[in-house]
């Protein structure tokens, strides 16, 4: 890529377009981050206000003094971490298998998988409660992970992608060397979708870091609270502190940023290497 | 080749074993120490009880209490989940008084309390808040009562003062003793200020519902909301009253804009139990010294809010749940929770106690408010509301905001009748 | 076990591969890599659906006995206005929050994939950032910008126009906007790097070819990019019509403590999920939810059609060069 030193010709309605994308976007991410650095009433002044106050760190005081925030990033950061892996573990298998191997009943399954996205999850509440306490599950990690592992949009993306940027040819040179499909998958397959793991990473884990409904009925031990459940309890309708609350909620965003450009650099390096053909 | 497989496994038992690590550190804590109980309780709102569970572990080494603490509608979806799939219900949970009447037709899902000899504390507590726990033969307690919400008008002594009223708390109960008197306080309230008397239409609404003793249903669970001598009719009349009178004002409570005007004055009066207190002194810091409390007219006095301690029927250890929820609805400990969170005692014997009437609030110009909330507490019938009150009662609160915006009253009310002789059918 | 197993067959196999045995293997390995999928969903997924759906014919309240009732749960919703009204607004909502979102999302995406624009590292974070930010806070911050007061940000922007202040949690097509920009906004983003993805599976000898046989940007665009992203775009829409019909997380928190006693924005998972937990009805609200993965998959199935047929013979075109 040549660097130029001012703008290429013809693109600046282009980074309007995107300013004003940006803009928009992290707007209301700014205003809670506003919100966090000023004391409670400042909720109430209308329209809102605009620059940072002085109470970031005594606001976030009183979160650590009111739940355990470090113990819940920990445990939120594990439960992502090993949804994530699996996740892309899972969806990587069966999109190549989708991709690149002919089996009866592969359209059949793969149309099955979208499906499985039909069903509302609201009214499935009490019968998977039902399931994972039966099992054992309950303020465990692995409960509140379950559900996310059943991941569709993960599998076709993966079969996706595998079927644009695996060349055929490659798999049969490496069939023909005697490597195995397993081998192949490990050691072609595998490094060429690098860009596709970090897009469903990032996805992924964003998910299961924000959910709520299902983590608060499963965890119920305050050792085993992620970010979400533990938050919640800021949120008490008899002892509203707005600046607390969005304290809270701010910090609890920050880690997942961090994560997000670490590995939205690698997503790119990637790319801008041409390794994909 | 088989090395490259090799690899493959180790991430795959890594991710794995990530996921039973996480799984074990569950269960270690039911399986360690011999001998050892561990309660789970769940609570929603603002309490003590966290305090005075440490307090129980001291004196109870044998004991240990896992609270889960959380917002009041989380709190009993996350119940009713457990008791409806019939396991992960905690050895002890809070109830609040109107979700109480759902679990009735379940309740092999919870201990009898009066098996665990509950009879033998009755009288510790009022009569009222005690009967809306048992069933309707009275042989089965769901819960021990915990705190209590008996209503007493807060106004605001500097719209009342620039309205010409007295602010002397004695003075303005007697000034307002029936529902018209306050409605004609209302009025000049508004003529001499501008300002509105109530906050919003639900609070106008519930000045008679909380004192009704029947509202929606009746014990078998029919609709009397048809009938001529229904009272919620009444309320729904008195507060359209109000509202042509233009009295009632348009902040929804908890909203922002609500917790707004409590700070400066953007109303005169709230109808509320003690509880509201705690939301005020966080919220409305600029309205210390300037709200007083006093009694309600007799035909609003009535309960809003409170709750049980109820101990679900999946539990292992019933007894000790039991004990300990006696120990800390005991009245000692509900002053002390009253001091701390302000939640009001359903043990009449500490309306007797020192520290209660000696108590004197800050927040509101060093007056002890507590005694008008024990006085109230006394006047409350026992009410039954009924498995559906909620959703019930939200429909004609629909009702009373479309009229705020406009609506025809007598249509609203006919709408919302057919809405509920609807949802009722369900 | 996998391993062992790969072992076994390969060693049968060996060098003197058939092409029926090498047909075999590969299909062995199909089923084995989607077998984890299945699996899970044998586990945690089926019981839940299959439950659901019987209980779409019974009578149970969540606590007491069930009672078989054939079909007059389907007879109640159906009759039921309320249901209809939702069923409006979840595809009203759906068409304004959604349908403008996968249209910014390519052009967002397109943008971002030039590779003349410089700091598109920033640009993906910023806007990607709004699925970043959990519904709690969205909720708070929507509800602060859309509360029906007069000086509320909302209100203050229309305002400049000349309008009139809206409440917009209220008034029926107030709470519709509001809610349909706040899933725009929310969603956006989320397309926007799907397509990202989608892009970059694209082989950049593509472009490099079309640029020699001296086709335009625009062109390029319209004959390559579109046609290659088709795949992405089908997801897109079906995942859109899917999550556009299952609205709940949203309009529930905007909406707050009056979000299932109100009709302006309540849609039809709303619906189902304030017979069942609200109202004790779990029978009806398994119908709806029956009655709803009926017009999710007659809708997704249409979407996906009308998706697939646009652009059919430029893709052929494309992958045949």
């Amino acid at each position: 890529m040549r660097k130029s030193k001012g703008l290429k010709k013809g693109t600046l309605p282009v980074y309007i377009i995107l300013w004003i994308a940006s803009i928009l976007s992290i707007f209301p991410f700014y205003w809670m981050f506003v919100m966090a650095t000023r004391p409670s009433a400042a909720y109430n002044s209308i329209p809102p206000t605009l620059l940072p106050g002085d109470q970031l760190v005594e606001n976030f005081m009183k979160v650590l003094d009111t739940i355990p925030f470090f113990q819940a990033m920990w445990n939120t950061i594990l439960l992502c971490t090993t949804v994530t892996l699996a996740v892309l573990l899972i969806s990587s298998l069966a999109g190549f298998a989708f991709a690149k191997f002919e089996f009866p009943g592969k359209n059949f399954f793969f149309i099955l998988i979208l499906l499985t996205m039909v069903i509302p999850p609201q009214l499935g509440l009490i019968p998977q409660f039902y399931l994972v306490s039966q099992l054992g599950w309950l303020d465990t990690l692995l409960g509140a992970g379950v559900l996310f592992l059943l991941n569709p949009l993960g599998i076709f993306l993966m079969r996706q992608y595998i079927s644009e940027s695996v060349p055929d040819e490659l798999m049969e040179a490496a069939k023909l060397d005697g490597c195995s499909n397993f081998r192949i998958f490990r050691s072609i397959v595998l490094p060429i979708i690098k860009p596709a793991f970090a897009t469903l990473g990032i996805i992924v884990f964003t998910l299961v870091w924000g959910e709520f409904l299902w983590q608060f009925t499963v965890l119920r031990d305050p050792a085993s609270y992620t970010l979400q459940v533990a938050l919640a309890s800021l949120n008490n309708a008899f002892r509203v502190d707005f600046g607390m609350l969005l304290s809270g909620v701010f910090w609890a965003t920050v880690p997942l940023i961090i994560i997000f450009l670490i590995f939205n650099r690698w997503f790119i390096s990637s790319i801008t290497e041409g390794s994909i053909k | 080749m088989v090395k490259v497989k090799k690899n493959l496994f180790v991430v795959m038992m890594l991710v794995l074993s990530m996921f039973l690590y996480a799984c074990s550190s569950g269960e270690e804590e039911s399986a360690s120490g011999e001998g050892k109980v561990t309660l789970d309780f769940w609570v929603f709102g603002a309490t003590n009880y966290e305090d005075l569970a440490k307090e129980y572990e001291k004196e109870n080494p044998n004991v240990k209490i896992n609270i889960k603490n959380s917002e009041l509608g989380d709190h009993h979806d996350s119940l009713f989940t457990s008791i409806s799939a019939g396991t992960g219900a905690p050895d002890l949970t809070m109830i609040e008084v109107d979700q109480l009447d759902r679990y009735r037709e379940a309740q092999d899902r919870f201990v009898n309390l009066y098996d665990l000899g509950a009879d033998e504390i009755q009288d510790q507590y009022l009569d009222w808040k005690w009967q809306m726990a048992e069933n309707g033969e009275g042989d089965f307690l769901f819960g021990l009562p915990t705190d209590i919400g008996p209503k007493a008008m807060y106004f605001h002594t500097e719209v009342f003062e620039e309205a010409g009223l007295p602010t002397d708390p004695d003075k303005v109960s007697e000034m307002i003793s029936t529902p018209d008197q306050f409605a004609d306080a209302a009025t000049t309230v508004l003529e001499k200020t501008g300002k509105p008397m109530v906050d919003s239409m639900e609070m106008a609404f519930r000045a008679n519902m909380d004192a009704l003793e029947v509202s929606y249903f009746n014990r078998d669970g029919e609709l009397l909301i048809g009938e001529a001598d229904n009272g919620v009719k009444e309320a729904y009349d008195y507060a359209v009253e109000l509202h042509d009178k233009g009295v009632v004002g348009s902040f929804e409570m908890w909203t922002p804009e609500w917790a707004n005007a409590l700070n400066q004055g953007g109303f005169a009066v709230e109808m509320a139990p003690a509880w509201l207190k705690g939301y005020m002194t966080e919220n409305a810091p600029e309205g210390a010294g300037k709200w007083r409390v006093t009694t309600l007219p007799t035909d609003f006095a009535g309960n809003w809010g409170g709750s049980y301690v109820a101990i679900p029927s999946e539990t292992k250890h019933s007894e000790e749940a039991y004990k300990f929820a006696k120990w800390m609805l005991s009245p000692e400990n509900q002053l002390e929770s009253f001091v701390e969170s302000g939640l009001f005692p359903s043990a009449p014997e500490v309306y007797e106690m020192e520290e209660f009437v000696n108590n004197s609030d800050e927040y509101f110009g060093g007056q002890n408010t507590a005694a008008y909330f024990a006085e109230a507490a006394k006047e409350i019938p026992e009410v039954y509301k009924g498995p559906k009150y909620v959703t019930v009662n939200n429909e004609v609160l629909t009702a009373l905001r479309n009229v705020q915006e406009g609506a025809d009253p007598k249509e609203e009310w006919e709408a919302a009748v057919k809405r509920i002789e609807g949802l009722v059918s369900r | 076990m996998e391993s062992v197993q790969k072992r076994q067959q390969a060693s049968k196999v060996k060098k003197s591969t058939t092409q029926m045995s090498e047909k075999k293997k590969d299909m062995l390995s199909g089923y084995l890599y989607i077998a984890p999928f299945f699996i899970i969903f044998g586990i945690i997924g089926l019981y839940p659906a299959v439950f659901s759906i019987v209980l779409a014919f019974q009578d149970w309240n969540g606590l007491g006995e069930m009672d078989f009732v054939g079909l007059s749960n389907f007879v109640v919703v159906l009759q039921d206005p309320l249901f209809w009204k939702s069923l409006y607004n979840t595809v009203i909502i759906g068409l304004m929050g959604t349908a403008p979102q996968l249209v910014v999302g390519i052009i967002l995406a397109y943008f971002l994939n030039m590779a003349v624009i410089r700091f598109t590292n920033f640009f993906r974070v910023t806007i990607f950032m709004p699925y970043i930010t959990s519904m709690v806070a969205v909720a708070l911050v929507f509800g602060v910008f859309f509360s029906s007061s007069e000086t509320a940000l909302a209100n203050y922007v229309i305002g400049l126009f000349g309008m009139d202040p809206v409440s917009w949690k209220t008034s029926e097509w107030g709470a519709k906007i509001a809610i349909s920009l706040m899933v725009f906004w929310r969603w956006v983003g989320y397309n926007t790097i799907i397509y990202l993805a989608g892009l970059q599976s694209i082989p950049k000898d593509l472009y490099e070819a079309a640029t020699i046989d001296g086709a335009g940007k625009v062109q390029q665009f319209l004959h390559i990019t579109i046609p290659m992203l088709k795949p992405f775009i089908i997801l897109t829409v079906f995942m859109s019509t899917v999550g556009a019909l299952q609205l709940f997380a949203e309009p529930a928190v905007f909406l707050g403590s009056s979000a299932f006693n109100r009709d302006e924005a309540m849609t039809v998972v709303m619906y189902l999920y304030r017979d069942a937990f609200n109202l004790g009805s779990f029978g009806t609200a398994s119908a709806t939810a029956v009655l709803l993965l009926i017009i999710i998959v007659g809708a997704a199935a249409l979407n996906t059609w009308l998706t697939s047929g646009v652009g059919r013979k430029q893709k052929r075109r494309a992958f045949t060069k």
